[in-house]
């Protein structure tokens, strides 16, 4: 993505444009929505956050500072709106008398199992799910938004060791679980 | 850590392409489009603007009641 496209389309937000709105929703809906399917594991879900996420975006689209960085911006909402509904979902378990419902582990069936096309892209979904939600999430955004750790650290509000910590972490329980499918050097680590 | 970094993407490369279903995508859109540039809607106030003046006009009546009962 170009920075002077994200420039023009902070600008068309500020002055609530339409179409710079569009450009926006066209580039960043399947990124911020594969990142709420992987964190949420529910694809019902995943659909209502990102259209949370786009709302917001509308509504503070006036408010935007002339250098705000979209992808931070959406991510950094996304991340608070999977932070709130995992509350959300430990409350009504509690009030309903449950135990807090635990996340499905890594080996049971997931939505995004259906659309894997291999073996491989099976295990790395499963392998991914399977992440402990911190570092799933720093996982995915170093991983498949290709950000560096100091912008994740921004956007999850936490330090760059912190995040570089779970990095590693999160590639060390990936290693694990992907076995043969992990790359050469991290099984011969 | 770059190394650990630059892996992973190339890992994550292979994970599925996910989208929304084109119709569910068009309806977020046009939704959030009409809202661009309002802020949040005024209904969202109500609410406690309204449990604020019922729950104060309770207290102002047991008030009175209990200083009716006292005088």
């Amino acid at each position: 993505m170009v920075e002077a496209d994200e420039r023009a389309w902070v600008d068309g937000l500020r002055r609530g444009d339409s179409p710079a709105f569009d450009a926006v929703f066209a580039a960043y809906r399947r990124r911020i929505f594969g990142f709420l399917v992987r964190m949420t594991r529910r694809r019902d879900v995943a659909e209502d956050l990102l259209q949370e996420v786009f709302l917001r975006l509308a509504q503070h689209a006036r408010r935007l500072d002339e250098d705000t960085k979209l992808g931070a911006w959406l991510f950094t909402v996304a991340h608070r709106l999977v932070i709130s509904w995992a509350r959300a979902q430990a409350v009504r378990a509690q009030l309903a008398g449950d135990l807090p419902r635990r996340e499905p582990a890594g080996g049971e069936r997931s939505p995004l199992d259906a659309v894997a096309d291999s073996q491989a892209q099976l295990a790395l979904e499963r392998a991914f799910a399977g992440l402990a939600p911190t570092y799933r999430e720093v996982a995915l955004l170093v991983g498949v938004e290709g950000m560096q750790p100091a912008e994740v650290a921004e956007i999850l509000g936490l330090r760059p060791d912190a995040v570089r910590q779970r990095l590693a972490r999160a590639r060390t329980q990936l290693a694990e679980s992907l076995g043969e499918h992990a790359p050469a050097s991290w099984r011969s680590a | 850590m770059s190394d650990d970094v630059t892996e992973l993407a190339e890992l994550s490369q292979q994970l599925t392409a996910i989208d929304v279903e084109p119709a569910r995508a068009e309806r977020i859109a046009f939704q959030a489009r009409g809202t661009l540039g309002r802020g949040p809607s005024l209904l969202r106030f109500g609410e406690p603007v309204l449990v604020t003046i019922f729950t104060t006009s309770f207290l102002v009546w047991a008030l009175m009641k209990v200083i009716e009962v006292f005088s």
